[in-house]
């Protein structure tokens, strides 16, 4: 209980100060509108160029039925632009950006899938990018569509010999029905991830402010460190800690509550960005709200335990200032959040993969870009979730190592 | 016996500094103890000892029977502790920070409302409890931060020179307020330089300098360590070299130190030795230009034991 006095606390100045509100919404939102325009700006260059995703078109099964469906559906995409390629150029093809990935066909397809047997196309792409990740759900997609159609066709003609009898057709519709429930779209499509795509030009997918939005939230979240830190420079200042630690409160539970504190303060902020996003900007968060949900806290949880490590660290406001500032800077350029890593040199990426910033970034992303839902958040959250932890046990370290 | 405050051979090393050496004193319950010493005596890296801030390098100390050592949060349970510093959130009221304190001393609803309304009456805020703690003067901050220190009613209370830098009417305040605590029971646990505020508030004295109690007893017991030697405020019209030899040398002088250009003479009686005393002035052609005459005091204890005044 006293854990949440001492947040509440904590809170209730925080919220008094006026410029703290400037800090936490006013500024990001600026920014948001500043980052998506100068993305958007230099999109707005090429609007003439077809914005489509190069797809590789490799035919192994010469010109059978279902294959000419399929290219037939893919051509008049508007997603997908397709490029024929032979088997020898897919890897080259790819490397250098000129398609983001490839869709085999392979011998005997068509056969294959007449007869009613299943036969996967092979779809070869950089899986981690964002242009990987959209040809896999789009051809997902289009493929299921396909072989509904195709199992439709081989129902009707079972039934054909019957045309006038409404039990056959209902039967026939009832068969199709359970086979498109039970089709695993996911087996229609094999994925391989064989080579490192080339950048794609349109990174941040339809809306600039897929990138601006979440990229400037973990950005100003990293900046509440300052916040974070100067909670306990500041109880240090006024000998408030001082006579904290003469009560029975634990060293645990002062660092707990101030760290509360502070996941409030940074979570109030980043709910206040996704919601400006979703509603303002048309960013989809809540096209998986529950994994926006988790990303979002873990990414609190992370902010606040590192600034209570840094506040354990420092000696005074200035000091905070310079390490939080260094922590945004170095967070969120090597952490993805001003362009997505998979534009970024290898070594840079490398890098960039291990910060936290970028787990969250990968959070993000993963339900904006790409699609996905839920279950794309697992692993950001999980790996937020250790860094918050391990933050949160050395700044218990320190504080009961700090001189007050 | 158990005694409410009972410190044994206490120490505190910071390196190579050993801040407090085998510090040993008791204090019964309901009384006050005064730890008297100039700064940098060790008073208040003791009381931190004491308040569960700072661990010692060896002995012990117990509070209400209760180890700092092996049973801090027991010891803590019955303790109350005013800083020497103002501890309190400037952007709070008087009423919010009391209000909070005594959330973080585990007191909750109604209880938690009668006993903030209780401190602000015993530190005479009850007018101004809706202010900010920064609009306050330091007297008055001072106040509130003793009353921080009151809401759990502490069996036994530490405060650390709460009377420093403040006005003569919130400092009268403040020692009337020691007084009332005391006389309902509280034990009381004060450090001071002001050998006054020792004199009129303690039971006892502990009187400690470069981290070691060099004297202990009541108020009368100390001043009797000095016997009936006076301390007499000398200055003269040159440098104190040629005369102090000469004044050491005097019959009934017990000694005599050059402290803030000022000669400080321990004599046995003054009406008998100060005419010597202008003799031998006079004689290596000094002029005496004031004397200062003080009776026996708390002071003179501490410069007849160190050589040196409290104040340095």
């Amino acid at each position: 209980m006293r854990i949440i006095d001492l947040a509440l606390k904590d809170l209730s100045q925080v919220f008094r100060d006026k410029r703290s509100l400037l800090f936490l919404v006013a500024m990001p939102i600026a920014f948001t509108f500043f980052m998506g325009f100068a993305y958007k700006s230099g999109s707005d260059n090429d609007a003439s160029k077809d914005t489509r995703i190069p797809l590789g078109w490799v035919n192994n099964d010469g010109n059978g039925y279902v294959s000419t469906q399929l290219f037939e559906m893919l051509s008049n995409s508007d997603s997908v632009r397709l490029v024929e390629l032979t088997s020898d150029t897919v890897d080259e093809s790819i490397r250098t950006g000129e398609v983001a990935g490839a869709l085999i066909v392979p011998t005997g397809y068509n056969k294959q899938v007449s007869a009613g047997n299943e036969a996967p196309l092979t779809l070869v792409t950089d899986t981690n990018s964002t242009n990987g990740q959209s040809l896999y759900q789009i051809l997902r997609t289009s493929v299921t569509k396909l072989m509904s159609a195709v199992e439709i066709t081989h129902l009707s003609a079972e039934t054909i010999g019957k045309p006038n009898d409404a039990s056959e057709l209902n039967e026939a519709f009832a068969s199709a029905s359970q086979a498109w429930s039970q089709a695993d779209s996911a087996s229609l499509v094999k994925v391989e991830m064989v080579v490192e795509s080339a950048p794609a030009e349109n990174w941040y997918g339809d809306n600039p402010y897929n990138q601006a939005s979440p990229g400037i939230l973990v950005q100003f979240a990293i900046m509440g460190l300052v916040s974070s830190g100067q909670i306990l420079v500041q109880e240090r200042k006024t000998r408030t800690l001082q006579r904290l630690m003469s009560t029975t409160m634990r060293s645990w539970e002062i660092v707990a509550g101030h760290m509360l504190a502070m996941f409030g303060i940074v979570f109030t902020q980043i709910a206040l960005l996704v919601v400006f996003g979703q509603l303002a900007l048309g960013v989809n968060y809540m096209n998986a709200p529950l994994g926006t949900l988790l990303v979002s806290v873990a990414l609190s949880l992370w902010i606040a335990a590192m600034g209570l490590l840094i506040g354990t660290v420092v000696k005074d406001d200035s000091q905070v200032i310079l390490f939080a500032l260094m922590a945004m800077f170095i967070f969120s350029a090597l952490g993805g959040t001003w362009f997505p890593l998979e534009v970024a040199s290898g070594t840079f990426a490398a890098i960039g993969k291990v910060m936290p910033s970028a787990w969250a970034m990968t959070g993000y992303q993963n339900i904006l870009m790409r699609g996905l839902g839920l279950e794309s958040a697992w692993m950001p959250t999980g790996i937020l979730l250790a860094y918050a932890f391990v933050f949160f046990a050395l700044a218990i370290w320190r504080f009961n190592k700090m001189d007050v | 016996m158990s005694y409410a405050i009972e410190v044994k051979n206490l120490k505190k090393s910071f390196g190579n500094l050993q801040a407090v050496q085998d510090a040993s004193f008791t204090a019964d319950a309901g009384e006050v103890l005064s730890l008297l010493g100039p700064n940098g005596a060790g008073k208040s890296t003791t009381i931190s000892m004491l308040s569960g801030l700072l661990a010692p390098t060896g002995g012990d100390a117990s509070i209400m029977g209760h180890s700092v050592v092996s049973e801090p949060e027991s010891a803590k349970k019955s303790l109350g502790v005013v800083p020497q510093d103002i501890a309190l959130y400037p952007d709070l009221s008087a009423r919010e920070n009391l209000i909070f304190w005594g959330k973080m001393y585990g007191l909750r609803g109604a209880t938690l409302k009668q006993r903030v309304d209780e401190v602000l009456e015993i530190i005479g805020l009850v007018d101004r409890q809706k202010d900010h703690v920064d609009k306050f003067s330091g007297g008055m901050k001072r106040r509130v931060n003793i009353g921080a220190a009151l809401l759990h009613k502490p069996d036994v209370i530490i405060m650390d020179e709460p009377t420093v830098g403040i006005d003569p009417q919130s400092r009268r305040h403040i020692l009337d307020n020691v007084k009332a605590l005391n006389r309902q029971g509280m034990t009381v646990l004060y450090t001071t330089h002001y050998m006054e505020e020792a004199a009129e508030l303690s039971d006892h004295i502990a009187i400690m300098d470069k981290g070691r109690i060099i004297a202990y007893g009541t108020h009368d017991e100390l001043i009797k360590l000095v016997g009936r030697e006076t301390r007499i405020d000398i200055t003269i019209n040159a440098e104190g070299g040629r005369v102090l030899e000469a004044w050491r040398s005097t019959e009934g002088v017990a000694r005599i130190d050059a402290l803030d250009g000022t000669l400080t003479a321990l004599v046995d009686d003054s009406n008998r030795v100060l005419p010597r005393l202008f003799d031998a002035a006079s004689k290596v052609g000094v002029r005496i230009t004031s004397v200062d005459i003080q009776e026996p005091n708390l002071e003179t204890v501490f410069l007849h034991l160190t050589g040196r005044a409290l104040r340095d």
